[in-house]
């Protein structure tokens, strides 16, 4: 008689168990991430420079263009992502569409790094403005959400709900930082090189 | 091997973050590094406790001006006390004869000063407070010595040979949001330019653009957009960021 109620017990306890377990180190390192880019672009003196790329006229439309490039890459990701979890009717997942997601991923984390680089370095964490606070705070959880969708991706036995998840919070942070920077830079002063 | 791969994407982008960041501070001129990280420790703890108390005082413009007479006085109101020793406040306005302006943000025991008649004359400086008093110094003998009080900072300034004397109030924050310090470096053509704005309550502005790093050149700053913190040299956009004793920001 005590065996049916107490056996489904287990079941879901176990996995929500080593669920959380699996996700508390990434997640806190992820935490980590985020306040301590906060915290250096806050104390670190902002110098309103940085290194330049050439071919640019200016640092804001080489960051804009490179953040640009990223969340272009990054909507690849989020496409890749729905035909390997089979989202896409009547389109079943080809054998390379794994290695364009992680590809794509790469090359856009890789085009937001030098980005975040000049913000940190040349501007530092402001709040002079919403859209200047919104894209600080966002600037920084960015990198920290990023750093837990790579630490949590290896591991095996999560369930199947927490990468897409963790996925589509990476890609909203990153849109929301587009919006308040290069979205904003092409809107106000036009699109250029 | 193959589980490892998003670790590695993350290390090589950490990697190329930090190659950044130490050819940025290669590239920095070094007088744009200043050392804050101390000051910010030690200026901490009484930059949270009285920055209240300069805040609700810096409110009221009128009464502080007054005050700060009494406060040289031995037998003052009891709440000139703390304002004295306020570690953090921004001060901003015309210099006397109206030729120009300037503006002075403290920091805990540091201040940074800037003096602009829109034109070829001005600098920055940099120096330490002593009690009261402010002694600060820049490029190409560009001097300032003040004294400061709760809601005014009294003093002489000289950059490019002009002497101006002043006595102007702290920054408020009712008359304008944007008024203040501002300033912005870039690189065009290969020189580093740095541009400096003083805003003013009223919502006028004189700004001027140093060219090279010797100082000594400047020409008149394209307006500062204090909507987007930005202003057009051409096609390059400067991104204006504040200075500010009471923030932090730019020291």
């Amino acid at each position: 008689m005590t065996a049916p109620p107490t056996q489904p017990i287990p079941l879901p306890r176990k996995p929500a168990a080593s669920t959380a377990s699996l996700l508390i180190v990434p997640s806190l390192i992820g935490a980590l991430v985020a306040l301590a880019l906060g915290i250096y672009g806050r104390v670190h003196s902002p110098t309103g420079i940085a290194i330049n790329i050439a071919g640019f006229s200016s640092p804001g439309s080489v960051k804009s263009w490179l953040a640009t490039g990223a969340t272009v890459f990054a909507i690849v990701q989020v496409g890749s992502a729905l035909v390997m979890y089979g989202k896409v009717p009547r389109v079943t997942a080809p054998e390379w569409i794994g290695g364009l997601h992680k590809w794509s991923g790469r090359i856009a984390f890789l085009l937001a790094v030098p980005v975040a680089i000049h913000c940190l370095y040349a501007l530092g964490f402001q709040q002079y403005s919403t859209r200047v606070l919104i894209h600080s705070v966002f600037g920084c959880l960015f990198f920290g959400a990023f750093t837990v969708k790579m630490l949590i991706l290896p591991k095996r036995g999560l369930p199947g709900w927490v990468l897409p998840v963790v996925g589509a919070v990476v890609f909203t942070l990153l849109v929301v930082i587009w919006l308040t920077s290069a979205y904003w830079f092409f809107s106000t002063f036009g699109i250029k090189a | 091997m193959k589980r490892n791969t998003p670790l590695i994407t993350l290390l090589v982008g950490a990697a190329l973050g930090v190659v950044l960041l130490v050819a940025s501070m290669l590239t920095t001129p070094s007088s744009a590094l200043p050392n804050y990280s101390a000051a910010a420790a030690s200026s901490a703890a009484p930059a949270s406790s009285a920055a209240p108390a300069e805040s609700s005082e810096s409110s009221e413009a009128p009464e502080p001006a007054e005050s700060s007479v009494a406060a040289s006085a031995p037998a003052a109101a009891p709440s000139p006390a703390p304002t004295r020793t306020t570690p953090t406040a921004d001060f901003t306005g015309r210099v006397g004869g109206g030729g120009g302006s300037v503006a002075v943000a403290v920091h805990g025991d540091k201040a940074i000063a800037y003096v602009c008649n829109g034109s070829t004359v001005e600098g920055w400086m940099r120096g330490k407070v002593e009690g009261d008093k402010l002694v600060l110094t820049g490029k190409n003998q560009t001097h300032l010595t003040a004294s400061y009080h709760a809601g005014k900072v009294t003093g002489d300034v000289e950059a490019h040979g002009t002497d101006y004397s002043f006595s102007v109030p702290t920054v408020s924050k009712s008359s304008s949001k944007s008024s203040g310090l501002y300033q912005a470096t870039a690189v065009v053509q290969g020189k580093t330019i740095k541009a400096g704005w003083i805003v003013l309550g009223d919502g006028t502005q004189v700004g001027s653009v140093e060219i090279g790093e010797s100082g000594e050149k400047a020409v008149t700053a394209p307006k500062l957009d204090v909507a987007t913190m930005t202003a057009r040299i051409g096609n390059v956009v400067l991104h204006a960021v504040p200075v500010s004793g009471v923030t932090g920001s730019g020291f």
